[in-house]
């Protein structure tokens, strides 16, 4: 299959390429994947401005448990990557090119994140944080979904030139 | 809250996101013409690799950067087929001062330099394939502008 060839023959290399990168994850099952969250983050906003703080707070819970699993698994093996692999790319063509785990896995840790500071502010009483932190992951989710947009590729780079990661010259790799 | 109200906000919500998913797109792959850049080395974007002849087509990315692999296959595939492009891929991960000095806000961005090093154009984003073409027919001194003048 014509994924990701060593590119014989190109001198792209500045001080990243040429790095072994480990493309093995259809880029749709991701996407698939952040719908079906997005949907029901719909939901933890829904039930959250309804005023069924249990119930939102309680799906949020789930959700962020379903993103901690995302973030220490592996992007490949959250359970919606599972259903994907299961019943959907079965049924679709083959992907055109597979991709690295690391962004959607370094978004999952994003979305773990969000979650739970809404799961804490809410245990801490703080019932409208859970539909507000639910509001701030779906838009994430949504135009990962629908769109293709990484916004943990966005942080990411933040963070790299706030100083925060990569600091320091590249190691051998 | 009213359970028509709350459906509303929820609707709203789906809304201003696709809203701001659309701008995105928009922007996303655009070209920003450059004046006046100064001429850039190999050195200056940490690259071991010489750079082309007639024009060099830079593209920051970062180690979590979902269609940096798709724009490196696309632009080495350009680069071969075109005598004396050459492609450098910088890896930001590890070079925040690069990332700073050339304002990269987004990966991938792609610079393309005139045979002289000096940046022409710059694509925020996941490039096309055929802008990048005919900016490289574009750049100062190129057989394409040279034929057309």
């Amino acid at each position: 299959m014509p994924l990701l060839p060593a590119e014989p023959g190109t001198p792209g290399a500045g001080t990243g390429a040429g790095r072994p990168r480990r493309p093995d994850l259809d880029p749709r099952g991701p996407r698939f994947g952040a719908g079906i969250t997005a949907g029901l983050l719909l939901v933890v906003v829904f039930l959250s401005l309804t005023g069924a703080s249990v119930a939102a707070l309680s799906l949020l819970v789930v959700l962020a448990a379903l993103f901690a699993w995302g973030a220490i698994a592996g992007a490949g093996r959250h359970p919606w990557g599972l259903l994907f692999k299961r019943f959907v790319r079965p049924r679709l063509a083959p992907p055109r090119e597979l991709e690295n785990p690391a962004p959607p896995t370094f978004a999952q840790g994003v979305g773990l994140l969000v979650t739970l500071v809404g799961v804490v502010l809410g245990l801490a009483g703080l019932a409208p944080a859970v539909g507000i932190t639910a509001a701030a992951a779906f838009v994430a989710a949504f135009l990962n979904a629908v769109f293709d947009y990484c916004l943990g590729c966005q942080l990411y780079l933040l963070l790299v030139r706030s100083g925060l990661i990569g600091r320091g010259p590249a190691t051998a790799r | 809250m009213d359970p028509i109200l709350a459906l509303g906000s929820v609707l709203a919500l789906v809304a201003a996101a696709t809203g701001l998913g659309l701008a995105w797109r928009a922007r996303q792959g655009r070209f920003t013409e450059v004046a006046e850049a100064p001429a850039l080395t190999p050195a200056d974007v940490a690259s071991t690799v010489s750079f082309g002849a007639e024009a060099t087509l830079v593209q920051f990315s970062t180690e979590h950067c979902s269609r940096c692999p798709g724009t490196h296959r696309m632009l080495a595939g350009v680069a071969r087929s075109r005598p004396g492009v050459v492609h450098v891929e910088v890896d930001l991960t590890h070079r925040a001062d690069l990332a700073r000095r050339f304002q990269v806000l987004q990966t991938p961005t792609t610079l393309i330099l005139d045979r002289t090093g000096r940046v022409q154009a710059r694509v925020g984003g996941a490039p096309h394939k055929a802008g990048i073409l005919a900016h490289l027919d574009d750049l100062p001194g190129s057989l394409h502008a040279t034929l057309a003048r």
